[in-house]
């Protein structure tokens, strides 16, 4: 028995021994040495002579990585491919092959995965292309790889992305922040999309979802926009860019400054005239902005991002812009003359009046908290809320007939649950949401102009 | 060769192994070894009699000490570079992967030992006296253990280990009167957050496992000085007639030692008094061997099955890392440790049942008269905990509804 037993010992501490340097087998084995020895025999391949070939190939494994800090990532997928920087490899089989058309968008500045996603950190191919359980971010194909562009290049035009500029384009004038919110702006009936693209969705699930709501997600309460193909297709290059990653200086400033002109777009598309004047030329319920400029870029940039901060009481709202869109429009209004001014008045249909000016902001009031998602874009309602009365989310062209002014504005303060077609149903799954928390009195007052402004003639009842 | 002996005898200074004085002086010079007696019982060398678990139990410590200073080096107990590290020891450090596995499955295996060991303990009776101290520090490592676990479990940072640690922390929250504070007490504010994994990393390297240190010796030396393992009371032989009586002092009664005529070792010290516990002095002779071999071998094969089985699994199994932790994005169902998953099975029913009226039955429940009663409540309690660990284990998805383990939930994790 206690031989035996000694003979046990020394078995399973034989055992023991095999056993850890099968553990150093199997970690001195990775799969990424096989493929820097294949890449070493390919550039063996072009060397002229013995020597040369020889010391290529003494080349020691080692793993390549560049530490990104500015993106918050690590990437070490330069560790198999290898040919990427090199112009000579531009036929080489992947993972070896040249990355063409780069510009200035240098690995070593880049990285990999901010662009095509994946496992930066991984070393071995199926982790690395984050086609694992537990890596929500796998590579992005080719039809959607481009959205990353959106990820720096976060307002303006970004050359060769049409999608994103029209995706932009899209979410701010069909109404979707009547239900999302984005960047703090918006409503509360759907998910807030500030990270939306971090949510790690397959690019494919979004653009269905785009096409038809409810067939990805049942009782989803998003209305059918009817959207074309390409429509959904740039609103989910849009998604994907919004992944709320904090972006080094360096990503967010190097040559994506927009100028004067995008500031210019701004200008108009915000509306500013409609309470501020240039040198006299525009609305007077805000301060002339001729000389603004000669204010700290700092507090110019505070006055856009929180103007209750820095004149409290101000009814200036705060707008919602991108830390380049600010600076933009600082550049413009560093150019902006009385004459610009007017000849932005000019492509107004009529110029405007004190009444007007208030109709104006409510009116971009009405686009900017996304009123329009479901009340339409021309005020006209339609859209299914299934279980409300009349089963629709009603119009807004004919409030005056049933309410009044204050009644009007009472609901858009306190929001409403829509009346029940059917006491005994499911709960309508849009609803009126209560804005006072969101917009001063003084935006409902507007909203309520705006509103007002629109009213069609009461139809003759007899 | 003189001087290489001269330099072993310095070390060792003890007398051949050949000789049974080597033998027990192997032992008493030791300050490793003199834990042990120098000779134990036959009996209780069997493997059947304890199935080593305790044993098991202290290998499975110590290489959770080897692995965890390995892996302390390659770690930083903030986040989110505390997962960044559970990613370069998958990836790029020499072995890293071995290396946490095989600290990832010997804790789990020591939190099932420390389970075992226990029940062998009860079932066995040998809680009672002379032992009752010892089972009561056995508890604190019982706790002390299931601490170090639940506290490592926070560590890797990644989904797994952030919703396990809130929903196990919030279990804990459910405790009368003190349940919340100790909860905010433990993770530095009201949710799980940097300063939470500071806390529990500070606790798993440091606190924790210097108490066990601290407890494992005070249990050790309380096995020795409790007559060593307990045994069956049938095969406890009844003292013999040729007690030798030294000593008679007026006021004790007086101290009797077995004579012996083949000892070859001596009583150093005589002091009066009566001895509070059976003493190895009752035991017979015949019954007893030198701890060298027998014992000694038999924890040194205990010591590399328990290795060997540690490194096997590590070879093949690999340690789970989710996702980075999302405080923003709960998964459906959120599940607390598998050991603690009986609590948050009852707490899922009712917190009062889970939280006050459990861990308080566990308490309270002790030696009602008729032993029969203790051994049933036990086996419930051993049985129902597993049954529930089972089920919180395997048939609870999302919403915590009932789903057999073999049904995929599409969507469950939204």
């Amino acid at each position: 028995m206690e031989r035996r037993l000694q003979q046990l010992f020394f078995a399973l501490s034989i055992l023991a021994l095999v056993l850890i340097v099968a553990a150093a087998w199997q970690a001195n084995t990775p799969s990424w040495k096989t493929y820097q020895h294949n890449f070493l025999q390919l550039e063996a391949q072009g060397e002229p002579n013995a020597v040369a070939k020889a010391a290529v190939l003494a080349t020691p494994p080692e793993i390549h990585q560049v530490m990104l800090t500015g993106l918050q990532r690590v990437d070490r997928c330069t560790t198999c491919h290898l040919g990427v920087e090199d112009p000579t490899m531009k036929d080489a089989p992947e993972p070896f092959r040249y990355h063409a058309n780069l510009g200035s968008h240098i690995p070593s500045k880049f990285g990999c995965t901010i662009c095509h996603g994946g496992q930066g950190l991984a070393t071995d191919k199926e982790a690395a292309h984050g086609k694992v359980a537990f890596w929500p971010n796998p590579l992005l194909s080719n039809d959607y790889i481009r959205a990353s562009c959106g990820r720096c290049h976060k307002e303006g035009d970004v050359p060769g992305v049409p999608e994103l500029t029209e995706g932009r384009r899209l979410f701010e004038s069909q109404g979707c922040r009547g239900c999302h919110k984005l960047n703090g702006v918006g409503g509360s009936i759907g998910p807030d999309l500030t990270a939306e693209g971090a949510n790690h969705r397959a690019p494919e699930w979004l653009e269905q979802h785009f096409l038809t709501p409810n067939a990805v997600s049942a009782g989803s309460a998003m209305p059918n926009f009817h959207f074309t193909r390409e429509q959904a297709r740039a609103l989910t290059y849009y998604m994907l860019s919004l992944t709320s990653e904090e972006m080094g200086s360096y990503y967010s400033s190097v040559r994506v400054i927009p100028g004067p002109e995008y500031g210019r777009k701004l200008f108009e598309e915000k509306n500013c005239i409609t309470c501020h004047n240039v040198g006299g030329v525009g609305a007077k319920t805000g301060p002339d902005l001729m000389g603004v400029t000669t204010h700290s870029l700092e507090w110019l940039d505070e006055q856009l991002v929180n103007p209750e901060l820095v004149y409290p009481g101000s009814s200036m709202p705060a707008y919602d812009l991108e830390p380049n869109a600010r600076k933009a429009l600082v550049a413009y209004l560093n150019s902006a003359t009385p004459a610009d001014i007017q000849l932005l008045l000019a492509h107004k249909n009529h110029p405007l009046t004190p009444e007007d000016v208030g109709i104006e902001a409510g009116k971009a009031d009405f686009a900017r908290f996304g009123c329009a998602g479901c009340h339409g874009t021309e005020l006209q309602g339609g859209v299914p809320n299934p279980n409300a009365q009349g089963g629709e989310v009603p119009s807004l062209l004919h409030l005056s007939d049933d309410y009044t002014k204050d009644e009007v504005i009472a609901v858009i303060r306190n929001g409403r649950a829509p009346p029940l077609d059917n006491t005994a149903g499911p709960t309508p799954p849009l609803y009126m949401p209560s804005w006072k928390k969101v917009l001063s009195d003084e935006d409902i007052n507007r909203l309520a102009d705006f509103l007002w402004s629109k009213q069609e003639k009461k139809k003759e009842s007899w | 060769m003189n001087l290489l002996q001269e330099i072993w005898q310095s070390i060792v200074r003890r007398d051949s192994l050949s000789t049974d004085k080597g033998k027990s002086e192997l032992v008493f010079l030791n300050v490793w070894l003199h834990i042990h007696p120098a000779k134990v019982k036959k009996e209780n060398m069997k493997f059947r009699h304890s199935f080593y678990l305790g044993f098991i139990t202290f290998f499975l410590f110590l290489i959770l000490i080897t692995t965890g200073i390995a892996l302390m080096c390659y770690y930083r107990p903030y986040p989110p570079q505390a997962y960044q590290d559970m990613k370069d020891l998958q990836f790029v450090v020499f072995m890293g992967p071995f290396l946490r596995n095989m600290h990832r499955w010997a804790a789990h295996g020591m939190v099932v030992c420390v389970f075992l060991h226990m029940c062998r303990v009860f079932y066995t009776g040998s809680y009672k006296k002379p032992r009752q101290f010892n089972w009561v520090i056995g508890v604190f490592l019982l706790l002390l253990t299931l601490g170090l676990s639940f506290t490592g479990y926070l560590l890797p940072w990644d989904q797994l280990a952030y919703w396990a640690i809130t929903v196990g922390t919030n279990i804990g929250s459910y405790a009368p009167l003190i349940g919340g504070q100790v909860r905010e007490l433990l993770l530095g504010g009201h949710s799980v957050g940097e300063a939470a994994l500071l806390r529990f990393y500070v606790l798993h390297v440091a606190v924790l496992p210097s108490l066990v240190i601290l407890l494992t010796i005070v249990h050790f030396w309380r096995v020795r000085k409790d007559g060593g393992l307990s045994r069956p009371v049938w095969k406890l032989k009844p003292e013999r007639e040729t007690l030798v009586t030294i000593g008679a002092p007026a006021e004790a009664a007086p101290l009797t030692v077995k004579a012996s005529t083949t000892k070859t070792y001596g009583l150093m010290e005589v002091v009066t008094g009566k001895p509070i516990f059976e003493t190895v002095s009752a035991e017979e002779e015949e019954d007893t061997v030198f701890s060298f071999p027998y014992a000694f071998v038999r924890e040194a094969v205990t010591l590399m099955a328990t290795v060997t089985t540690i490194m096997v699994m590590s070879l093949f199994l690999n340690a789970p890392l989710e996702e980075l932790a999302n405080p923003a994005k709960t998964p459906n169902p959120a599940k607390a440790p598998w050991y603690f998953l009986g609590l948050q099975e009852l707490v899922s029913h009712s917190a009062l049942l889970g939280g006050v009226v459990a861990p308080a039955l566990m308490v309270l429940a002790r030696r009602p008269r008729d032993r029969k009663w203790v051994l049933w409540l036990f086996t419930i309690f051993v049985v129902a905990n597993l049954v529930l660990i089972v089920i919180g284990t395997f048939f609870r998805g999302p919403g915590w509804a009932l789903v057999p383990p073999w049904v995929h939930v599409v969507g469950g994790a939204e």
